[in-house]
C-alpha cells in the first residue's frame, strides 16, 4: 500500500523520519516523472489548503445564545467536587471499617471447632447470637449502609 | 482585547460566571463547525440545526472539559456526534460519490461548467463542490486536517478513531478529491491548481 504517492505525500506532510525523507528526497532529485508527481501535489495541497469555510446564518451566535440562556451556568467540576471533602470521607470510611474489623478480630474465637457428624436438633437461638455473630451482622449492616449512603449522595450529586 | 483573549481564558471566564462571553467562542468557532456539520448533512437547514445543537451541547457540558486537550478538538468531538445522532434520527441521505445518483448530478454540473468556462477565483467553489461529493468521513477529515488545525491524532481522537486509520482515510480522500477535481475539470485541473 505504500505507493510513490503516498510517500510523497507523507513528505509533504511532513511525517516522514530523517532517512525516508532522505530516500524521498533523492528519489524526487533523480526522477523527473517523480519530480513532476511531486510538483503536481504540492500544488494540490495548496489547493486544498485554500478551501473555504462556509458561513452559518447571521442569526446563528444570538440563537445559540438563547437556546444557552435557559440552560443553568455551567460550573467546572473542579468546583462542583472538592477532592478534600471526598477525601475526608473517605477516609473517615476506612478508618471505620478498619477499626471494626480489628475489634471483630480481637474479641472473636478463631480456634477450630472439631469436625463432627453429630445433628444437633436442639434449636436454642441463644447459643447462636455469639458476640462475633453479632459484630459480623453489624458489620454487614455498615456495608449495605454505606452503599446506600453512596448511591444517596451520587443522586444528590447529579441534582 | 476580548479578541484576543484565548479559548482556555474564555472558558474560564464563562465557567467564573461571564457566560455572555460564550458567544466569542461560538463566533470564533461557528464557521468551522457549521461547514464540518454541512460535510455530513448536505444541507444547510440541517447543518445549522446541528452546529446550533452541537454549541448548546458544549456549554452545558463546559464544566467536563479537561483543560488539557484543545478546546477545538473536543469541540469536533462533539460535532461529530452530534451530527451521527443526528443522521441516524433523520436517515438523510448521505449516498458516496460512487453513488449513480450523484454522478448523473455531477455530470450535469460539468457540462454547465465547461459551456461558461470559469474563472481562476471559481477554483474554491469547484473544490467546495468536489468536497461535497466525497464521502461524509473523506470530506470531515479532509476539512478537519486543512482547515481545523488539527493532527492526526486530534482528527483521531474526534472521530474515535485510530491515527492511523486517519491517515490512510486521509491518503484516500486526497486521492479521490483529486480524481472528483479532474472529473470536473477534465484537462483544465492543472491550469486551475
Amino acid at each position: 500500500m505504500n505507493t510513490i504517492e503516498q510517500q510523497l505525500w507523507d513528505y509533504i506532510d511532513g511525517n516522514l523520519d530523517e532517512s525516508a525523507k532522505k530516500a524521498i528526497e533523492e528519489k524526487i532529485e533523480s526522477d523527473a516523472e517523480i519530480k513532476s508527481q511531486y510538483e503536481d501535489l504540492v500544488k494540490l495541497n495548496l489547493s486544498f489548503e485554500s478551501m473555504d469555510l462556509d458561513e452559518p446564518s447571521l442569526s446563528f451566535t444570538r440563537n445559540v445564545m438563547e437556546s444557552v440562556a435557559l440552560a443553568p451556568a455551567p460550573v467546572a467540576m473542579k468546583t462542583q467536587v472538592d477532592k478534600k471533602i471526598i477525601y475526608s470521607i473517605g477516609g473517615f470510611f476506612v478508618i471505620s471499617l478498619l477499626a471494626l474489623f480489628g475489634y471483630v478480630l480481637y474479641i472473636s474465637n478463631l480456634s477450630m471447632p472439631k469436625f463432627g457428624f453429630n445433628v444437633n436438633l436442639n434449636f436454642n437461638v441463644d447459643q447462636y447470637i455469639t458476640p462475633t455473630v453479632l459484630y459480623s451482622f453489624l458489620f454487614f449492616d455498615l456495608v449495605i449502609g454505606l452503599i446506600f449512603l453512596d448511591q444517596f449522595l451520587r443522586k444528590k450529586m447529579h441534582k | 482585547m476580548e479578541q484576543k483573549l484565548t479559548d482556555l481564558a474564555l472558558i474560564q471566564n464563562v465557567l467564573n460566571g461571564e457566560t455572555a462571553q460564550y458567544a466569542l467562542l461560538v463566533k470564533r468557532h461557528q464557521r468551522f463547525v457549521f461547514t464540518l456539520a454541512l460535510r455530513f448533512s448536505k444541507n444547510r437547514e440541517d447543518a445549522e440545526e446541528i452546529a446550533q445543537d452541537c454549541f448548546v451541547k458544549a456549554y452545558k457540558a463546559l464544566g467536563t472539559f479537561k483543560q488539557t486537550a484543545k478546546f477545538s478538538t473536543w469541540l469536533y468531538t462533539i460535532t461529530y456526534t452530534t451530527a451521527m445522532t443526528f443522521l441516524r434520527k433523520n436517515r438523510l441521505d448521505t449516498a458516496s460519490i460512487h453513488d449513480e445518483s450523484t454522478s448523473i448530478q455531477l455530470e450535469n454540473h460539468t457540462s454547465g461548467f465547461n459551456a461558461n468556462g470559469y474563472e481562476k477565483q471559481d477554483s474554491h467553489a469547484f473544490l467546495n463542490l468536489a468536497i461535497t461529493h466525497l464521502m461524509p468521513d473523506d470530506a470531515a477529515i479532509i476539512t478537519m486536517f486543512y482547515k481545523g488545525e488539527q493532527s492526526l491524532e486530534e482528527i483521531g481522537e474526534a472521530l474515535h478513531m485510530e491515527p492511523n486509520t486517519i491517515k490512510v482515510k486521509l491518503h484516500r480522500a486526497r486521492q479521490r478529491l483529486k480524481e472528483k477535481l479532474q472529473y470536473l475539470l477534465k484537462d483544465e485541473v492543472k491550469e486551475l491548481l
